[in-house]
């Protein structure tokens, strides 16, 4: 688990020595954005929290299991497009929900839905123009659930 | 009151299970009426998710107790948190627990997890705590690939420049909307930022079906972020994943781009 991080840091060491500049750049853009994840990673600190107290692995299982039908669908696409924060904030919570019964199709929903943003739209909508956003968003969910469907159809090597 | 009794065969001879996890069979025995089932463990084999299948099939079955020889700490707090008592310990035959369950023997087993019923769940503070910790735990856990992951979000971001971006677009509709697709997949940040950088591209005359795949690969596939994916979710569901949503964000594009051309011609 150490490996990756201490990959990354030699990599820094690395270019520290060839271009002090640029990774001094870096590193200020890399503080902004660990800045910028404090709040979100409390938010999902609490809502772990408030999980496990209120909601048992028979519930979760019932509302995003691999049974759990159109609801295993709507809450997480829901779930993703109100989530806020970086994705990688994220991956403690659904760790947590998929070691208590959440299918593998839930997660990969909400992960996918994250890319439809009701609060940044209008400043797609500058960009690109209504007609483009509204398109966009209806194909980004309705892809989200292609991604859930192959993940729970294509078989684990594990499978009988 | 039923009991649930891990074991290595369906009848009452069968010896408990020492794994929980990995019993052949789960007996439900009705402790009032005497009902027997034998339940096959359909996941009996499997190493990942064995052990929530158990405690969704106790959960199903209604069992208030567990017995079986070894349950890990893990899955024993998940049984204790849905209601579930669990005795640890037991080589017996599955006969014999029924029997000394009946006399009242449970003082015998060697290993006891006892569990919080649903209001003492909700109001206990331990449990406050205990799931609190449990948090902190997992986020402890995660925190070095996270900072790697940000560490590197920086390097990317600092070194791949607009200009390099634009470069390397030909017009190729098709090769310019997967080279979209990989860049949208290698940066990473606020979604916000692939909109202007799109919007800069759509400038410098890169396709829409280019920027349509960068937009949506930017927050839908996590090249840099992939490491902590493996690590929290495994490694068959991230790269299933990230190379499912790389793959679908081309049709996507395509059909996204087409809609709305359609729609631009016949109605605005």
């Amino acid at each position: 688990m150490l490996l990756f991080p201490f990959m990354v840091l030699l990599l820094y060491g690395i270019l520290f020595a060839l271009m002090p500049e640029k990774i001094l750049a870096a590193l200020m853009r890399s503080g902004t954005i660990l800045l910028n994840m404090i709040v979100p990673l409390l938010l999902v600190f609490v809502l772990m929290v408030l999980l496990n107290l209120f909601l048992n692995t028979a519930q979760i299982s019932r509302f995003l299991g691999r049974g759990a039908g159109i609801r295993g669908i709507l809450l997480p696409a829901v779930a993703g497009i109100i989530s806020t924060g970086s994705i990688y904030v994220w991956y403690p919570l659904l760790r947590n929900v998929r070691e208590r019964g959440a299918g593998d199709s839930s997660i990969a929903i909400f992960l996918y839905n994250r890319a439809v943003k009701p609060f940044l739209l209008p400043v797609m909508v500058g960009y690109f123009g209504w007609v483009y956003v509204a398109v966009l968003t209806v194909c980004t969910v309705l892809g989200s659930f292609v991604v859930g469907y192959l993940l729970d159809a294509i078989p684990s090597e594990r499978s009988p | 009151m039923k009991i649930a009794i891990s074991a290595d065969g369906p009848d009452s001879g069968a010896k408990v299970a020492q794994k929980l996890g990995t019993a052949r069979y789960m007996i439900i025995v009705d402790m009032e009426n005497g009902d027997y089932e034998a339940v096959q463990n359909p996941v009996a084999s499997a190493q990942r998710g064995a052990g929530i299948q158990i405690v969704l099939l106790a959960v199903d079955k209604g069992a208030e107790t567990i017995v079986t020889g070894y349950c890990s700490p893990a899955i024993a707090d998940q049984l204790r948190a849905n209601g579930i008592e669990v005795l640890t310990g037991i080589a017996d035959t599955v006969g014999e627990v029924i029997e000394q369950y009946r006399k009242g023997e449970w003082g015998k087993f060697p290993g006891e997890v006892s569990a919080l019923d649903a209001k003492e769940r909700k109001l206990h503070r331990s449990a406050l705590i205990y799931t609190a910790r449990s948090a902190a735990k997992q986020f402890i856990n995660i925190l070095p690939i996270l900072i790697g992951v940000v560490l590197l979000i920086g390097l990317f971001n600092t070194f791949i420049t607009k200009d390099i971006l634009t470069s390397v677009f030909s017009g190729n509709m098709i090769l310019d909307t997967l080279r979209g697709a990989l860049f949208g997949s290698i940066l990473a940040g606020n979604p916000i930022n692939s909109y202007i950088i799109g919007g800069e591209l759509l400038n410098y005359g890169i396709s829409l079906f280019a920027v349509t795949a960068f937009i949506i690969t930017w927050v839908t596939v996590g090249l840099v972020q992939l490491p902590a994916e493996i690590t929290t979710l495994g490694r068959r569901f991230a790269l299933l994943r990230n190379g499912i949503s790389f793959i679908l964000s081309i049709p996507i594009a395509i059909i996204t781009v087409i809609i709305v051309n359609l729609v631009k011609r016949w109605f605005v």
